[in-house]
């Protein structure tokens, strides 16, 4: 299988402080890779450096066999990564409508306007009812499908999913993975930061713990479950 | 009653007046949190190009326009290249723009001080006559003030709502991180942003020169009240200016009238301590924090 994205030694942080220490990853087409792991390890901030929001310090990221470092973020957009970030970042004073509008911004995914809001309605009935609701006013699980209706409008080659479990209910949780899941099983190429390992195990062809700034093992989802340390030494579970 | 449909129509066209400013000062503000105090100065820089042009160079009306909106346009653009975009990236950017802005603002009038010297000048584009129905007196050049507003307005919020360029500006206002997940090239939105209220800066500043001449130092009043006017709608909120903007014109009228000229300022400021106290964010704004 090809890698559509393949991350080589990279590094970054804020100011003084390295968040990431030398990361490599490729992410195959057609599949899901999970990046699990505790908080405040630097999975959001690997999502961010991909995106082009914190610039690297070192190493290489390949992006449908070309070279992304160093773009900037509406580049990276352009080139197909569409990023759904931690905690939504809706426009709150548009419409849910005006909001899926602007993940279709860039003039390639303007064109498929009307059909990506079809496909995304489809698959998110719930965002056709509240077309005309502030966002502001929405409940969480309903500003979740946005974060990710708003994504797909972009349409692009890599969804990155930041925590879409983030601060929801159980119930809210489930409904949300159904979503996702169903991207995956459609043939989408995913790459998915989560928290709780077990959630997505079995569905992830390749998972990556990620502790303290760099991968501590990276293997198959199956593979995962099947050995219990990794998951009681890394995660405490 | 006479008086105060007299007193109406004074307080709309300063209230449009103030209006066009205000919203200049939102817009940049709103998009990228950034207070242009240099804005009175690019006003009175739009007075006196169109001035310019049409007594020296003896240009049409509409071309002095145009020509002042162009050039403040641009000294917007520059204002964006050479100071906010330097500073962006900087934590402090609120408190060095506004500073840097101050120092450009005092450059510009020095400027303008330099080249058309300290003697006021009445502005050439000035319509004389007045409608007169019954015993009330609206000059023309209050009409014209308040229909080139209001069209502007209109104008502006079909940009805001409709054009891609007005998405991006509410989408990067609204949450800048978000804009650029979603492709909004956040640089050239400031860029066109501070571009686009240097233009409006030079109109209300011929607007307000129209009614009461050419000074280098002209801008500093109505700067000031645009400011307020900002602060109460809660600032970087459009349409909110815009209200605020014509409420205060018309208590304006009003006050000047009724208390006197001396006190319509002062029945301002207390109008605004009023509503700070009762709404720290401003009567449209967003509740959040600003460390200036």
């Amino acid at each position: 299988m090809t890698a559509l994205l393949s991350l080589s030694g990279i590094s970054c942080g804020y100011g003084a402080n390295t968040v990431l220490r030398g990361i490599s990853l490729d992410v195959p087409e057609g599949s899901l890779t999970a990046i699990i792991g505790p908080n405040g390890h630097g999975k959001t901030t690997l999502l961010r450096t991909i995106s082009g929001l914190v610039p690297l310090t070192q190493g290489s990221m390949q992006f449908a066999g070309r070279a992304i470092q160093g773009r900037r973020p509406d580049e990276i957009v352009a080139a197909g990564i569409v990023h759904v970030p931690q905690g939504d970042l809706l426009f709150p004073e548009m419409t849910v409508l005006d909001n899926l509008q602007m993940g279709a911004y860039l003039p390639e995914a303007a064109k498929e306007m009307k059909t990506r809001l079809e496909e995304v309605f489809a698959l998110l009935p719930k965002l056709k009812e509240r077309g005309g609701q502030i966002a502001s006013t929405l409940s969480g699980g309903e500003r979740r499908m946005v974060g990710i209706g708003r994504g797909l409008m972009a349409g692009g080659k890599l969804l990155m999913l930041d925590e879409p479990s983030l601060g929801l209910a159980p119930i809210v949780i489930d409904q949300i993975y159904e979503v996702v899941w169903r991207l995956t099983e459609s043939g989408r190429t995913i790459l998915l930061v989560e928290e709780n390992a077990a959630r997505v195990a079995d569905k992830a062809a390749q998972v990556a713990l990620l502790d303290n700034g760099s991968f501590a093992w990276t293997g198959a989802g199956s593979e995962l479950m099947v050995r219990p340390k990794i998951l009681e030494t890394y995660l405490g579970t | 009653m006479d008086v105060w449909v007299q007193i109406f129509a004074s307080g709309l066209t300063l209230g449009a007046m103030y209006a066009v400013s205000a919203i200049g000062l939102a817009l940049v503000y709103g998009s990228l949190n950034m207070l242009n105090m240099s804005h009175g100065a690019l006003m009175a820089l739009g007075g006196y190009i169109c001035f310019y042009a049409m007594t020296q160079l003896g240009l049409p009306a509409l071309v002095g326009v145009a020509a002042a909106m162009v050039i403040c346009g641009a000294v917007g653009l520059a204002i964006y290249l050479a100071a906010a975009q330097p500073m962006l990236r900087s934590v402090n950017f609120e408190t060095q723009i506004f500073i840097a802005t101050i120092g450009i603002g005092a450059i510009l009038e020095n400027v303008i001080l330099r080249t058309f010297g300290p003697q006021p000048q009445p502005q050439s584009l000035n319509l004389t006559g007045a409608q007169i129905i019954g015993n009330v007196h609206i000059p023309n050049q209050n009409i014209l003030i308040l229909v080139v507003a209001i069209g502007l307005m209109v104008g502006l919020s079909l940009l805001l709502q409709r054009s891609r360029l007005g998405r991006a500006i509410r989408a990067t206002a609204q949450n800048r991180e978000a804009a650029q997940l979603m492709g909004v090239r956040v640089g050239v939105v400031y860029a066109q942003v501070l571009a686009l209220s240097g233009g409006l800066a030079a109109i209300s500043g011929i607007m307000v020169s129209s009614l009461s001449g050419l000074l280098p130092n002209m801008g500093g009043d109505p700067m000031l009240k645009a400011f307020i006017i900002c602060v109460v709608a809660g600032l970087g909120n459009v349409y909110g200016t815009v209200g605020t903007a014509i409420v205060l014109g018309l208590l304006e009228a009003g006050a000047q009238y009724v208390l006197g000229v001396r006190y319509s300022f002062a029945l301002l400021l207390l109008l605004v301590i009023v509503v700070l106290i009762w709404r720290p964010y401003g009567l449209f704004g967003r509740r959040q924090v600003v460390r200036l």
